[in-house]
């Protein structure tokens, strides 16, 4: 992954050499040139492609722009109501996330999602206890973290 | 009881380098921008107590074993030797020079001796923070 970023930079260096010419947009072509060729090199390399974790990446941030929309909607929704009966729970969920930038980016991402909030991360990085402004069922909410921003997160650092 | 902070740590290693790198920058616009030593300083030290609020004093200390006293001694002699340069060649004291360099990978520069008076501003401001936040925080 680093490697290949490297040799991507390092390709691009070699390019504005060979060209002679050192601005920046020669330095993007020789990047784009560089990725070409580990895209067809990319039996050797162990691991995955670099571009497909900045793929991930670019998805992540796509969903995370959806959620965000959705979940305000909902909450307006929650306030405008006239009949106050919203459901407010803490709810344990484990994670099977293991580094703590993985962690931090999660609890992130649902902390600004809105109607929930992330309180209290466990000793052992393994569970993280949640605080919903109106939840019905906690299944379905752990499902729905679960299957959205776990899965992509998960996508971005699978090695 | 020891809370897992995994969250704060974390973000403070990343935002470490965005608020160092802006100290920077605003310590180098002094001169045609708003900015300069002061605040320079006071940015870089606020990078720090970040670190300090993250961690512990100790962890901070092995990262920077600087001794915040002579870095603001330093400061002072480095800002007081720059307004006696003045002086030595037979001008008023606080004369400040300045010329056009040509430096490497910027171009035609303009040096001026009123940065190096900043740096010893800038030296002084995150010494003198510094002491005073370790001096009231390490207290066992």
């Amino acid at each position: 992954m680093a490697f290949q970023i490297m040799l991507n930079f390092f390709i691009a260096f070699i390019w504005m050499f060979l060209s002679s010419s050192f601005s920046s947009s020669s330095f993007v072509i020789g990047f784009m040139l560089g990725m070409l060729m580990i895209y067809i090199m990319r039996n050797f390399f162990p691991g995955r492609l670099y571009i497909s974790r900045v793929w991930a990446l670019v998805k992540l941030t796509m969903l995370f722009m959806k959620e965000l929309m959705l979940a305000n909607i909902q909450v307006f929704m929650v306030i405008i109501k006239p009949k106050l009966d919203m459901r407010p729970a803490i709810f344990a969920m484990q994670t099977e996330l293991e580094h703590d930038w993985e962690i931090t980016l999660l609890s992130s991402l649902i902390t600004l999602t809105p109607g929930t909030i992330v309180v209290h991360v466990s000793d052992d990085s393994k569970t993280l206890y949640i605080h919903a402004i109106d939840i019905d069922d906690v299944e379905s909410a752990v499902d729905s973290i679960k299957n959205s921003f776990e899965k992509a997160i998960m996508e971005v650092s699978r090695s | 009881m020891k809370t897992n902070d995994v969250i704060l740590k974390t973000t403070a290693q990343v935002v470490f380098f965005i608020i160092f790198l802006f100290s920077i920058h605003i310590f180098l616009a002094g001169h045609f921008a708003p900015g300069g030593g002061f605040v320079g300083g006071l940015l870089t030290s606020s990078a720090l107590v970040l670190l300090l609020l993250a961690y512990d004093l100790k962890t901070v200390q092995t990262l920077l074993p600087i001794n915040y006293t002579i870095m603001t001694a330093s400061g002072l002699v480095l800002a007081l030797g720059t307004a006696s340069i003045g002086m030595f060649l037979g001008r008023p004291f606080f004369k400040h020079y300045f010329d056009h360099f040509y430096l490497p990978l910027i171009g035609d520069t303009e040096l001026h001796t009123a940065m190096l008076f900043d740096t010893g501003v800038y030296l002084v401001v995150v010494g003198v923070t510094m002491t005073i936040i370790q001096s009231i925080g390490g207290d066992d």
